[in-house]
């Protein structure tokens, strides 16, 4: 019997290639001279590290579009609320390094005169704590969401609308000051993470190689899903949804349970990103972000993991070089790419890739398996 | 025989009488103005302000604005043209003495020249001037013009005058104490017919040692008033409500009709609002240039080229994207969110990134008082607007034959099929009317928001929470959709705030769909399971 | 599996159905028993899918109760209990999982734990793989048992969807006109393959197909406008002047 292997040859190449990035951009990094050409800058190893953050991101994305054909337009929810956790603790490593050199309240709190610290910001400057939340809010959100949503079966268009209303709804509240996260501005200005500098290239260098490992690790993850038991009953859902059902599947507990886990995985992402990137503010939750996620997963092939974290360096290395290059066309490019994706290459890069590779090898018949051929459609 | 004694007696007697009148009041009064003492100025403005001369409102006038001059015992009027009036005769006069000084005033005296001068305007011919000087009256609560406001109240005619004046005697009568507890009852019963804040306000001002039958009423009244207030203000607030539920009813219409027969979420569609919007300020520019007397048709001019522009823009999106993608929601879903990204910044490229300055025709500004409410021309425009636009296309889905179509392809699309109806060609025809609708819009909008790139950006999600709410494949659940969050926005923001009652709203809406996962008015039965 | 306590499999009594006023179902009662076949057959919106839909936990009765095996309320479970109860059901379009291989939709059916946990860690046993031979060389599908079921034949997807019902191992069969888009042989094979279940479980078919019916040779019981217009063996059925008039034709 065939079964599918975690570590097939799509993964051992992506596990392969992420360990090469870990290794091979801190050596560029350090021991080329900057005038090289094989030397990356120090402005681009967080650059890089923020694409990885990325990719984990579309990698949650693709876990419950591509194989459960959950489309969420509000995974940024769980990315940004995973990074104002990560952006919580760093906060509070400040101390009295802020403006307004107050021990405990961050600046923003000095600022609206308030005297104590909000209770939900307790615990916030234990790094074990944050990371932890890191994972439990945007799951936890997950899980009360997703209890509602698929216990009542909303479906297709109508989750993705809600799950987009639900971003939006965060995005108004975090831009309250009154909400405690600092409003407009965010959080910001941080200093030092676990004692070492934000600032300093070994942190962001180990930080890169923190978001190489947690990509790799997220993989593997979700290849683990998705070759199970539990990873075919997903497809199942996604392809005939009410024969699931009726084959005696709970298909609201499949549905919940993945979804969570890919919004932890969100989550993880966010706390990448923010340290790497120095700031983390309300726009995070904009809708716009959310469906932009989707576009990577599609540009780089549904379905596929791999291909959500190509698709994600992809784009977002264009949209790097674009918005230097012409920004006024960036838009014009990402929109394109959204209507050409759809409607020419559905399957994504890879799918694209992995349909031509099967054609060709079933042209080779000495090769082919012998009931591969599509001969009894009648 | 009549003696000339008589004759000259009675001459003198005239020409005493004349003299008398000569040197009135007023004329006694004014040499104190002179003498640069608060009191006399308070004094003199009193028998100033009594005397009923021609001359004394432009003197009380003067006084306020600093322009009552006084030198040698004289005193002059500066009108604001410059030239200098003797205060007497008010004959201009010539050259200005030297040692020529202001009467200063104090704000004793400021507040006995407002209380004068509601008094001088009481009896003013124009009804206006008269109003306003009830109301500073009101104010004020001086009793110096209880006089002759019984007299401006004995000769008005004019009916919201006299309730103005009136009002104004109570609010002199309750405060004071040597009057009879009848006629307080009275001013209390006027006040009450009064019913504003300020009404409320001055029946809390009422002195301690009222009588209690006095203070009770006065309390009553101001229960009374206070309730009424919170219905008139709720009423606001509801028409608030209608008004942003008319705005999200246009915005969202289009949405139900393509959701609807297509099942397709076209996120473009706040795009095809925007350049409903845009084709207005093109018009409004052209109109500017080549036509300006034209300028008060602009908005009509704009709706059929907004629903031609917004509407073959929609053709042509249904025609080369969307027809492909049928049977896809969620990929049409994000085709059509890319062709939003390229129609934004295709505008942001030819117009520019900022707002736009859309004009509003002078018939659309001014506002509709009813009773407490005050219902402003472009939102009342806005209302009729949008009920004209909702009973036409129920118009035209219900007696045109592309309705009839288009229903039966809402309600089964297979079966519309297998009929002979040619779905494909029902769809770019849906399309077109949905996104000419958002065209048509968007001239609506454009009169009440920015104009600018993101314009549609803004409408979209608000848009989709009325059709998921309302249900698809029925226009009067986007009627009541809208209008239920219109109204339900309005009335939280008070309590929460606007942005947080957005909030709570959102999120009451996405509780909503868990009960009904189709909407208010959801199609039932066989249809849907297909 | 412990003995039934009533000698009624199933027990439909007075259930009625309506959708905005029009009556799907209207004080239909039926009981079948252990091991019984019964076919249904009734004209275009008799309520057939809706039984159906009742008996399967996807439509809430307004009226009625539906008893299975004398205890379970089937008006208060889900699809996915009433599942597991044993009650098997297949559409009337075929519906089976494209995208899997033809094995992994029959081992997707074979009736094991259905939590998520249990199945992300759950690994393929010896005796899993006996069943999931056993089903697909009764089904006729060993051959293709790696190709993508997408790529099957309408037949073939019938009679997949057939095999998974079998291996949920249901007390009870639900068949929606498995005849349908058939051959003239695959449907007398069909009909062989049916009578064979009902050897060892209730089968319920609904069929148009009236050479199919003969062929089962069972108790028939007709429908028209949501209630039980006949029902006795398809001789006497047939013969009843209403089931002419309103579905067989003069």
């Amino acid at each position: 019997m065939k079964t599918q292997s975690l570590l097939d040859r799509q993964a051992v190449i992506v596990l392969s290639l992420l360990g090469l990035a870990a290794v091979l951009v801190p050596v560029l990094n350090v021991m080329t001279a900057p005038g090289s050409a094989l030397h990356i800058s120090d402005h681009l190893v967080p650059l890089l590290g923020k694409y990885l953050s990325f990719a984990l991101l579309a990698l949650s994305v693709d876990l419950i579009w591509g194989f459960c054909g959950i489309l969420s337009l509000g995974h940024g929810a769980f990315f940004a609320l995973g990074g104002y956790a990560m952006g919580m603790y760093l906060m509070r490593q400040i101390g009295p390094r802020g403006v307004y050199a107050d021990p405990i309240l961050p600046d923003f709190m000095v600022f609206l005169n308030w005297k104590d610290l909000p209770w939900f910001w307790y615990g916030f400057d234990w790094f074990p704590y944050a990371a932890i939340m890191v994972l439990l809010v945007p799951g936890a959100l997950a899980f009360v969401f997703g209890w509602f949503a698929f216990r009542s079966r909303v479906t297709g268009v109508y989750l993705s609308i809600i799950t987009q209303a639900m971003t939006f709804a965060l995005m108004l509240a975090f831009f309250r000051n009154d909400m405690g996260f600092g409003g407009n501005n965010g959080l910001t200005d941080f200093k030092e993470i676990l004692g070492f500098p934000l600032q300093s290239e070994s942190t962001r260098i180990v930080l890169f190689v923190l978001s190489a490992v947690a990509l790799a690790a997220g993989y593997l993850l979700c290849r683990w899903i998705v070759t199970s038991k539990l990873g075919k009953v997903l497809v199942a859902v996604r392809d005939a949804e009410s024969r699931t059902r009726f084959l005696g599947y709970r298909v609201e507990h499949y549905k919940l349970a993945v979804f969570t886990v890919s919004a932890m995985l969100a989550g993880l992402a966010g706390a990448l990103y923010v340290p790497q990137v120095g700031i983390i503010n309300p726009g995070e939750f904009a809708p716009a972000n959310s469906i932009e996620v989707v576009i990577w997963v599609a540009v780089g092939g549904r379905g596929t993991l791999a291909g959500a974290i190509l698709g994600a360096l992809v784009v977002n290395a264009g949209k790097t070089w674009f918005t230097g290059a012409l920004p006024e066309f960036w838009l014009f490019a990402l929109g394109g790419l959204f209507v050409f994706v759809t409607l020419l290459m559905p399957r994504g890069i890879l799918g694209t890739a992995q349909d031509a590779w099967t054609r060709a090898r079933a042209r080779l018949p000495s090769r082919s398996a012998p009931n591969a051929l599509p001969h009894a459609a009648e | 025989m009549i003696s000339l004694r008589n004759i000259l007696q009675a001459f003198v007697l005239l020409l005493g009488m004349a003299t008398c009148a000569y040197a009135g009041p007023y004329e006694d009064a004014l040499p104190k103005f002179a003498a640069d003492s608060y009191s006399d100025t308070e004094a003199a403005l009193g028998a100033v302000a009594g005397s009923g001369h021609p001359l004394s409102l432009s003197v009380v006038e003067a006084l306020r604005d600093g322009r009552l001059l006084a030198a040698n015992g004289q005193i002059f009027i500066r009108e604001p043209s410059g030239n200098l009036l003797n205060a007497v005769t008010g004959q201009a006069f010539g050259p200005a003495p030297q040692n020529l000084k202001a009467v200063r005033i104090n704000n004793r005296v400021r507040r006995a020249v407002e209380a004068a001068m509601g008094g001088l305007t009481l009896l003013s011919s124009d009804a206006g001037a008269r109003m306003d000087a009830a109301r500073a009256v009101f104010r004020s609560r001086d009793a110096a013009a209880l006089p002759t406001l019984q007299q401006a109240i004995a000769k008005e005619t004019h009916a919201d005058v006299k309730q103005a004046l009136e009002s104004a005697r109570a609010a002199i009568l309750l405060n004071q104490a040597d009057v009879s507890p009848t006629d307080r009852l009275a001013a209390i019963a006027s006040l009450r017919s009064r019913g504003d804040q300020e009404a409320v306000a001055l029946l809390s001002t009422l002195p301690a040692g009222a009588p209690p039958e006095v203070a009770e009423a006065a309390s009553q009244a101001a229960a009374a008033i206070r309730s009424r207030l919170e219905l008139w203000n709720a009423a606001q607030n509801v028409w608030y409500g209608i008004s942003l539920g008319s705005v999200l009813l246009l915005a969202a219409i289009g949405l139900a009709i393509t959701f609807g027969t297509m099942g397709v979420i076209n996120m473009a569609h706040g795009e095809m609002v925007m350049i409903g919007a845009y084709t207005t300020f093109v018009v409004q520019e052209l109109i500017r240039a080549y036509a300006p007397g034209m300028f008060g048709a602009s908005l009509f001019i704009a709706l059929p080229l907004a629903f031609l522009v917004a509407g073959s823009i929609g053709v042509l999106i249904e025609r080369t994207v969307i027809r492909f993608l049928y049977g896809r929601p969620l990929e049409t879903l994000l085709a059509t969110w890319g062709l939003s990204l390229i129609l934004q910044q295709t505008v942001r490229t030819i117009f520019g990134p900022t707002n736009r300055e859309v004009g509003t025709p002078a018939w659309m500004s001014g506002a509709l008082e009813v009773g407490s409410l005050s219902l402003t021309y472009n939102r009342v425009a806005i209302v009729v607007f949008a009920a004209t636009v909702f009973v036409t296309l129920l118009l035209v889905l219900r007696y045109t034959s592309l309705g009839l179509y288009v229903r039966a392809v809402t309600q089964n699309r297979r079966m519309a099929g297998s009929m002979g109806i040619r779905t494909n060609r029902i769809d770019a025809l849906a399309f077109g009317l949905g996104s000419g609708v958002a065209g048509i819009a968007g001239v609506a909008l454009s009169q009440i928001d920015n104009v600018s790139p993101n314009l549609g950006q803004s409408y979209i999600i608000d848009s989709f929470m009325v059709v998921v709410f309302g249900g698809v494949g029925n226009l009067w659940g986007t009627l009541v959709g809208a209008m239920t969050l219109g109204v339900a926005n309005k009335l939280l923001e008070p309590y929460a705030g606007a942005v947080l009652g957005k909030i709570v709203l959102l999120i009451a809406i996405i509780l909503f769909i868990q009960r009904r996962p189709r909407g208010l008015f959801a199609l039932k039965g066989r249809a849907v399971e297909a | 599996m412990t003995e039934p306590v009533t000698p009624t499999l199933l027990y439909l009594d007075n259930v009625t159905v309506s959708f905005d006023g029009f009556r799907a179902l209207n004080a239909l009662s039926l009981a079948i028993d252990h091991a019984e076949m019964r076919a249904i057959i009734g004209p275009n919106g008799a309520g057939k899918t809706t039984m159906m839909d009742v008996i399967t936990g996807k439509t809430r009765p307004n009226e009625g109760s539906a008893l299975f095996e004398g205890m379970h309320d089937l008006t208060s479970l889900d699809e996915a209990a009433i599942a597991e109860l044993g009650i098997g059901r297949k559409f009337q379009t075929p519906t089976v999982f494209d995208m899997h291989t033809v094995e992994d939709n029959v081992l997707l059916a074979l009736k094991d734990d259905r939590r998520p946990f249990s199945a992300l860690f759950s690994r393929r046993t010896a005796s899993e793989r006996e069943r999931v031979d056993a089903l697909l060389e009764r089904v006729r599908l060993t051959a293709h048992r790696r190709r993508k079921a997408g790529e099957l034949s309408h037949g073939q997807k019938q009679w997949l969807e057939i095999g998974m019902l079998l291996a949920q191992e249901p007390k009870l069969l639900l068949v929606d006109e498995p005849a349908a888009g058939m051959t003239d042989q695959e449907t007398a094979d069909t009909a062989d393959l049916l009578r064979d279940i009902a050897k060892t479980r209730a089968v319920v078919v609904v069929e148009h197909d009236m050479t199919f019916v003969r062929d089962l040779d069972v108790k028939v019981t007709c429908l028209h406008e949501g209630s039980v217009l006949a029902e006795g063996p398809l001789d006497v059925v047939s013969a009843n002047e209403r089931v002419i008039e309103v579905y067989l034709g003069r």
